[in-house]
């Protein structure tokens, strides 16, 4: 059996109007800010329940315009976490800031409450938590520790579409939440982009003039900005998609149930954990696996498709020796980098092929 | 008559819709959405189109051109000369990397970089030159090459209004745009000569590490998968996007040929007129026509006058790069580059595209006379 990792033809099968969607869009020849850019923004904002959503080119500019507008700048130090995509902490390098990693909580794997507080100095300007995996970051603690030290939480949400925590939208608890809506993501384009939400007006004003070149109007270029926007074609195929979302991430967490029952009691891996007080939209499913990388090769050989997300912890990464920390430093997300192991997990998977996957972990282990 | 459009997308859309339509249903059916191989064969059609060795694609021209002075390694405080006669974009990247833009009047007549002065602003600091092939024509590439040459200095080409255009050196090698510098960037804007159906850019390079730290820095600095070597950013041209431009890269000679046809009508029709100069060809450059740009007395009572008659125009641009509020905090007198200053009050671009038809041409041209000679 073939076991893909994300089937993107069989999602865009399931929604029949989307081809219809494209050639409308097409013969509206509105091909940047056309009408749908603004439609899927008042429909983003009302899902979350957020004052502003402003769309970008794509969720890595979605954060650097997040920092951008609220100020950081060269000589400012910015918490993130060790263990993420490179997007959380390289657009905080773009800003001339100094990523100040804070090591992951080993059961979580999103920012380790206890593990800020040291890192604080009075350069920090703010902390970028990450929702990693779809869970949310450990929000309410993040948002006290930054309260009492006057910094700003930016939440990165590009794994996170409708993730909670205590009730409250991942997105909406910070200063300003970034989305990606890369093809893969829970919520996908058909190419690249992404959107930030505030409930801060004058935020939102930022973020919309800096991404737009420093203009609110043609030739009104009141500060220097960049050129990131979401194209017509994009908004049109995320708005036909937004009213599927709670379902597909209702189908992912079946799927993820599904494989927790399944792959219980096996000595030599660890399941991710929910919180009760939290709900995990599973972008990932991600166990964590002794001797790992045989396993992924074992269950390539099967035609199960896995990844590893992510093989290195960020400090370890050539492009921040310049920070000049130790290997080790950062020891939860050294551990997950080795052990960590992503299972197909995506809305249309069916349950056959979670049986056959969670077999061959069993018979991995069994050999 | 038809409405008349500064830009006519949809007409020249629906002459080659089965193909384009073809073309975007196949990216559905493979959902390849990201570096799919559309993306990697366009490059490859576009860098045979310009003969150059390497095309980077990217999200957007801004985008080419902030990729370009991160791969050359540009640190912040150092200079980089740019015309003060151009879009927000190139200046805007240069500040966004902390660099200080040096700004240089244009030519009266070809609206480009103003070579002559170009040693004057030559500081130690001095990094690069980015001149702009404003409005289809090349700039003045082979004095300013020697002038970078001798002074070390980058040369990155903005194409994003020139593709295609072909410039012819003394000796008479001949290069197209974008390809002469160490880099050339371009932008594919739905309205450009090469446009697709969204944002996209790309990036030109003859030199081969360049070109794998253009396309590292392009991708999150990333050689391969998770291995990010040094500080990037995410900037990729859609798959679909890709999918569109290889269809209509075919027809971009087509496409400057209508344009070039309908400025020559023009050309015709509006010399002798008092008070309205037609756009200068440069004698070594041929011309995309982008724009076609008129220098013209009265120019706001024109602009009037023509948008009464149904007849839309742009001015590219109103308000010289010195004097944007983003650049308040520097302070630029009146005066300080008197032609750029000249032409924002005088530049009048009129509707020129791949769809012009005769009557809209004779039209447009007869109203533009009356308005001077009645």
């Amino acid at each position: 059996m073939e076991v893909l990792f994300n089937d993107l033809k069989k999602l865009h099968q399931s929604i029949p109007e989307l081809n219809e969607v494209i050639q409308r869009t097409v013969s509206d020849f509105n091909f940047i800010r056309g009408k749908q850019v603004t439609q899927f923004e008042e429909s983003f904002k009302a899902v979350l329940g957020v004052n502003h959503c402003v769309t970008t080119g794509n969720g890595t500019d979605a954060l650097f315009i997040a920092l951008r507008s609220l100020g950081i700048n060269p000589g400012d130090e910015v918490i993130t976490p060790a263990f993420s995509w490179i997007s959380s902490s390289e657009t905080i390098s773009l800003c001339g800031a100094k990523p100040v990693f804070a090591d992951v909580d080993s059961q979580t794997y999103t920012l380790d409450p206890d593990r800020i507080e040291e890192k604080i100095t009075d350069r920090t300007k703010a902390i970028v938590a990450v929702h990693l995996y779809g869970q949310a970051a450990h929000l309410e603690i993040l948002k006290k520790i930054c309260d009492k030290h006057h910094l700003f939480l930016i939440e990165d949400c590009a794994q996170g579409h409708l993730t909670l925590e205590y009730g409250k939208y991942a997105g909406t608890v910070g200063e300003i939440g970034a989305f990606s809506f890369y093809p893969t993501k829970n919520l996908g384009a058909y190419g690249d982009a992404g959107c930030i939400v505030t409930n801060s007006d004058t935020l939102a004003e930022k973020a919309r003039r800096f991404a737009n070149h420093g203009a609110l109007l043609k030739d009104d270029h009141l500060v220097e900005g960049m050129n990131s926007r979401m194209d017509t074609l994009q908004a049109a195929v995320l708005l036909a998609k937004l009213p599927h979302l709670k379902r597909w991430n209702e189908m992912r967490n079946l799927n993820a149930q599904l494989y927790d029952q399944l792959l219980d009691g096996i000595a030599e891996i660890i399941l991710p954990l929910q919180r009760p007080d939290a709900s995990h939209t599973f972008h990932l499913y991600v166990i964590r696996a002794q001797q790992r990388d045989e396993l992924k090769r074992w269950l390539a050989n099967y035609g199960i498709q896995t990844l590893v997300h992510y093989p290195q912890a960020l400090p370890d990464l050539p492009a921040y020796h310049y920070l000049g920390h130790d290997k080790g430093a950062f020891p939860v997300a050294g551990m997950l980098a080795k052990e960590v192991l992503s299972l197909p997990v995506h809305p249309l998977l069916h349950l056959d092929a979670i049986q056959y996957v969670a077999d061959r972990i069993r018979g991995f282990y069994k050999k | 008559m038809e409405k008349i459009k500064m830009a006519d997308l949809h007409t020249q859309y629906l002459r080659i819709k089965p193909e384009i339509d073809d073309a975007i249903q196949q990216v559905l059916t493979s959902t390849a959405f990201i570096q799919g191989p559309e993306v990697n064969a366009f490059a490859q059609a576009l860098g045979t189109y310009v003969d150059v060795n390497h095309v980077i694609t990217c999200g957007n021209g801004t985008d080419a051109l902030q990729i370009a002075m991160m791969a050359l390694e540009l640190q912040p405080g150092d200079e980089v000369i740019l015309p003060v006669h151009t879009y927000v974009a190139t200046a805007e990247v240069i500040a966004l990397l902390g660099l200080v833009p040096v700004f240089i009047d244009v030519f009266a007549d070809s609206f480009n970089l103003d070579v002559t002065q170009l040693e004057s602003k030559i500081t130690p600091k001095t990094k690069a030159i980015v001149p702009v092939h404003l409005y289809g024509q090349c700039a003045d590439m082979e004095p300013l090459l020697a002038i970078a040459n001798r002074h070390k200095l980058y040369v990155i080409e903005d194409t994003a209004q020139a593709l295609g255009a072909e410039y012819t050196f003394s000796n008479g090698t001949r290069k197209k745009a974008g390809t002469m510098g160490i880099i050339g960037t371009t932008s594919f804007f739905p309205s450009k000569n090469l446009g697709c159906f969204g944002d996209g850019g790309a990036i030109f390079t003859n030199d081969t590490v360049l070109a794998e730290k253009l396309k590292m820095t392009a991708n999150h600095g990333q050689r391969i998968k998770y291995h990010h070597d040094i500080i990037g950013i995410n900037s990729r041209l859609d798959t679909l996007q890709a999918a569109i431009l290889q269809v209509k890269l075919k027809y971009l000679d087509d496409y400057a040929r209508r344009r070039n046809d309908a400025a020559a009508y023009y050309d015709l029709a509006l010399a002798g007129i008092a008070g309205v100069k037609i756009p200068h060809r440069s004698g070594n450059s041929t011309h995309v026509f982008h724009q076609y740009t008129l220098t013209v007395e009265r120019r706001d009572d024109l602009k009037k006058e023509l948008e009464a008659a149904g007849i839309p125009t742009m001015i590219y641009y109103p308000v010289p790069l010195h004097f944007q509020k983003a650049y308040a905090r520097k302070s630029f007198g009146e005066g300080s580059f008197p032609v750029t200053e000249s032409l924002s009050k005088t530049v009048i671009s009129i509707p020129i595209h791949t769809e012009m038809k005769p009557e809209q041409l004779a039209f447009i041209s007869e109203t533009i006379k009356t308005f001077y000679t009645t």
